[in-house]
């Protein structure tokens, strides 16, 4: 009984839950993992494979090359939304929030094919463009890489946003005031206080972004016409068609393996909670 | 996973017996009961209607209509039996995880043939029982021993008339040619067809292909890699086409008249070196129809109006020669098999593929990439 009354009675609401997390999560990952050691012999082979083959070598660096540029792109065109969104009247900021959340709403596959309605050799932009005169040849904006980070950026703007947004919803006015009162140019207060006041927004916000670019499938195999593979299209054709599930796995185990290391070493730096919107210290 | 398939079994003989007449209610829900079938499932029907059904599973789409009017209703005609649809797609992998997780759902697989060698090959199939399904009703080299092949469809390309006013494209030569053809081009990114179309164009004769030699047909794509973009299904391979994105293309063949009837003949379709794919039934193992409900279900689809029912609603070529015979001069064209296509298109070896897909797919994508 003494033991029961130190745990949170909270606990025993979520405990069920957690239970059922923990079998049906926890339990096909551990598959995955062992997949990764045993198929289609048991040892490291398949993470070796990693080391070895160039194919495997160029498919991670594209992954994260993508990854990178989305996070960067994304942090900060949505950290100039947040910081106009921040800074008007109310109800201006709540029509801006609604156009957010329809984008945030809108599948990705609507997306994707629109981006190509709109930018493809036939498209919107280059008609109107050639029939201007200002272009002869169309300009290839999608089916690439370019069209790739177009359609990424898009998508994961929302997400950086919001928990920007949030961080400078935080800020004490008063401070920014203090600094000008202090002596300090427009500039200076930006980048000497509002700025470092919104990191943990900033960071927040390129995690969410690029631990969600890491897994994305439609809008690379779309916009990217084929030529830029991505982790995500690679593990689904290996496991749907070439049947290596071994390397599937392993690249599954790579990804989620990455992921932690990230929150991690991020954990080492800041307080996550803080950052993720958890509780405020 | 033994015990499983024995409980399995037994729950599937039961349901024959009480559908038969032969077991009342009480004893088959008892013994479905103590197999550990789930109640729910037995409400459902599902253990119950197994033994009653064949389950076919395919792409979705208009091909579940067609599979229904053409195959469905003759095979419930003779057999009292419904056919029902699962529209996930049976890729390789699903297969091979649907039987090795125990839990099979479909009796027939709408697959290529070249599942049939490589899913044959690690036990994940049941053999055709060439008994009640005819070799006589498709190609000779298409009746394997895991799968049989129904109908034909294929890789052929298409290009923008507008495009080459002066000369059209007659061949996979002109095709890779982009000094005598300008403009954009798309193959299909799954490295199937597009690797045979390659080897075409590099002066390879259309009955020699096989064994593929890779680098040659790899060296052929990546040098006009840059003007190409690749697709994954058959819709995205139509819109590259009609929306302007390229101005030749690879597609499915069988889809080929569409385009050419909706865009008044802007776009024509080159028969020269198509590539005929035998698409198969296959049966994954331990489907829960039985195999004798199955193999009579295959052998309804060999039949003339069945195949000449698909000719007509999904554009695909039938296998049986007697179906191939009665095709109109009008469709004889579109048909890949006809008398006058056979001279100009290559046959796809199922048996090259089920065993060097996964070199070949990712060799490919390691090229376009």
């Amino acid at each position: 009984m003494t033991r029961s009354s130190r745990l949170n009675p909270a606990w025993l609401l979520v405990a069920p839950l957690l239970l059922l997390v923990l079998v049906m999560f926890g339990g096909p990952l551990v598959n995955i993992l062992w997949l990764s050691l045993t198929d289609p012999e048991p040892g490291l082979g398949n993470y070796a494979a990693l080391i070895e083959k160039d194919s495997l070598r160029k498919l991670i660096w594209t992954t994260l090359r993508v990854c990178l540029i989305t996070t960067v792109l994304s942090v900060i065109l949505g950290y100039s939304i947040a910081y106009a969104m921040a800074n008007v009247a109310e109800a201006t900021r709540h029509r801006m929030m609604l156009f957010i959340l329809i984008s945030f709403w809108i599948s990705v596959l609507v997306r994707t094919f629109s981006w190509i309605m709109l930018l493809g050799r036939n498209g919107l932009l280059n008609n109107g463009l050639i029939e201007a005169g200002l272009i002869s040849q169309p300009i290839p904006f999608v089916r690439n890489e370019v069209g790739v980070l177009i359609g990424m950026v898009h998508y994961m703007i929302p997400y950086a946003v919001l928990p920007i947004l949030a961080a400078m919803q935080g800020i004490d006015r008063r401070v920014l005031q203090a600094s000008r009162n202090l002596g300090a140019r427009p500039a200076q207060t930006f980048w000497r206080v509002y700025l470092p006041l919104t990191k943990p927004g900033i960071i927040a916000g390129a995690l969410l972004v690029f631990i969600l670019s890491l897994g994305f499938y439609v809008t690379p195999a779309i916009l990217g016409g084929g030529k830029v593979l991505m982790v995500a299209e690679y593990i689904s054709v290996q496991i749907l068609v070439t049947l290596k599930w071994g390397t599937a796995a392993m690249l599954a185990v790579v990804m989620l393996a990455s992921v932690l290391a990230l929150l991690y070493i991020l954990s080492r730096f800041m307080k996550l909670s803080a950052a993720l919107g958890g509780g405020r210290t | 996973m033994q015990d499983k398939q024995f409980m399995r079994e037994t729950v599937t003989e039961a349901a024959h017996a009480f559908r038969a007449g032969r077991l009342d209610r009480r004893s088959f829900l008892a013994l479905c009961g103590m197999a550990g079938v789930a109640l729910p499932s037995v409400l459902a029907g599902k253990a119950e209607a197994a033994a009653g059904e064949i389950v076919m599973w395919n792409w979705g789409g208009q091909s579940e209509e067609c599979h229904g009017s053409a195959i469905g209703v003759p095979f419930t005609a003779e057999t009292g039996m419904p056919l029902k649809f699962d529209t996930s797609g049976p890729l390789q992998g699903k297969i091979k995880e649907m039987v090795d997780s125990g839990n099979v759902t479909a009796d027939v697989c709408d697959a290529d043939l070249f599942d049939a060698v490589a899913l044959g090959a690690t036990g994940h199939l049941e053999p055709i029982d060439y008994a009640v399904v005819s070799k006589d009703k498709t190609l000779p080299q298409y009746a394997l021993e895991f799968g049989t092949s129904i109908i034909l469809y294929g890789y052929a390309f298409m290009y923008d008339t507008e495009a080459y006013p002066d000369g059209a494209p007659a061949n996979w030569a002109d095709f890779f040619d982009l000094e005598k053809f300008p403009g954009q081009r798309s193959l299909y990114k799954w490295a199937n067809g597009s690797l045979e179309a390659a080897l075409m164009a590099d002066g390879v004769a259309k009955d020699a292909l096989y064994p593929l030699d890779l680098d040659r047909a790899l060296a052929k794509i990546t040098a006009i890699k840059d003007s190409t973009i690749y697709w994954g299904s058959g819709s995205e391979a139509h819109d590259m086409l009609v929306n302007g994105e390229v101005s030749m293309g690879m597609v499915w063949q069988n889809r080929g008249r569409n385009i050419e009837q909706e865009t008044n003949g802007r776009y024509k379709m080159v028969m020269d070196g198509a590539i005929a794919m035998p698409g198969a039934y296959i049966v994954p193992k331990g489907n829960p129809g039985g195999r004798e409900a199955v193999m009579k279900f295959i052998a309804v689809s060999q039949s003339v109006d069945a195949q000449l029912g698909l000719f007509s609603c999904l554009g695909m070529t039938p296998t049986n020669p007697e179906a191939v015979a009665m095709i109109s001069a009008e469709d004889a064209p579109y048909a890949i098999t006809s008398e006058a296509n056979m001279a100009v298109i290559a046959l796809n070896d199922p048996t090259w593929w089920g065993q060097n897909t996964d070199a070949a797919v990712n060799a490919f994508l390691e090229a376009i990439s």
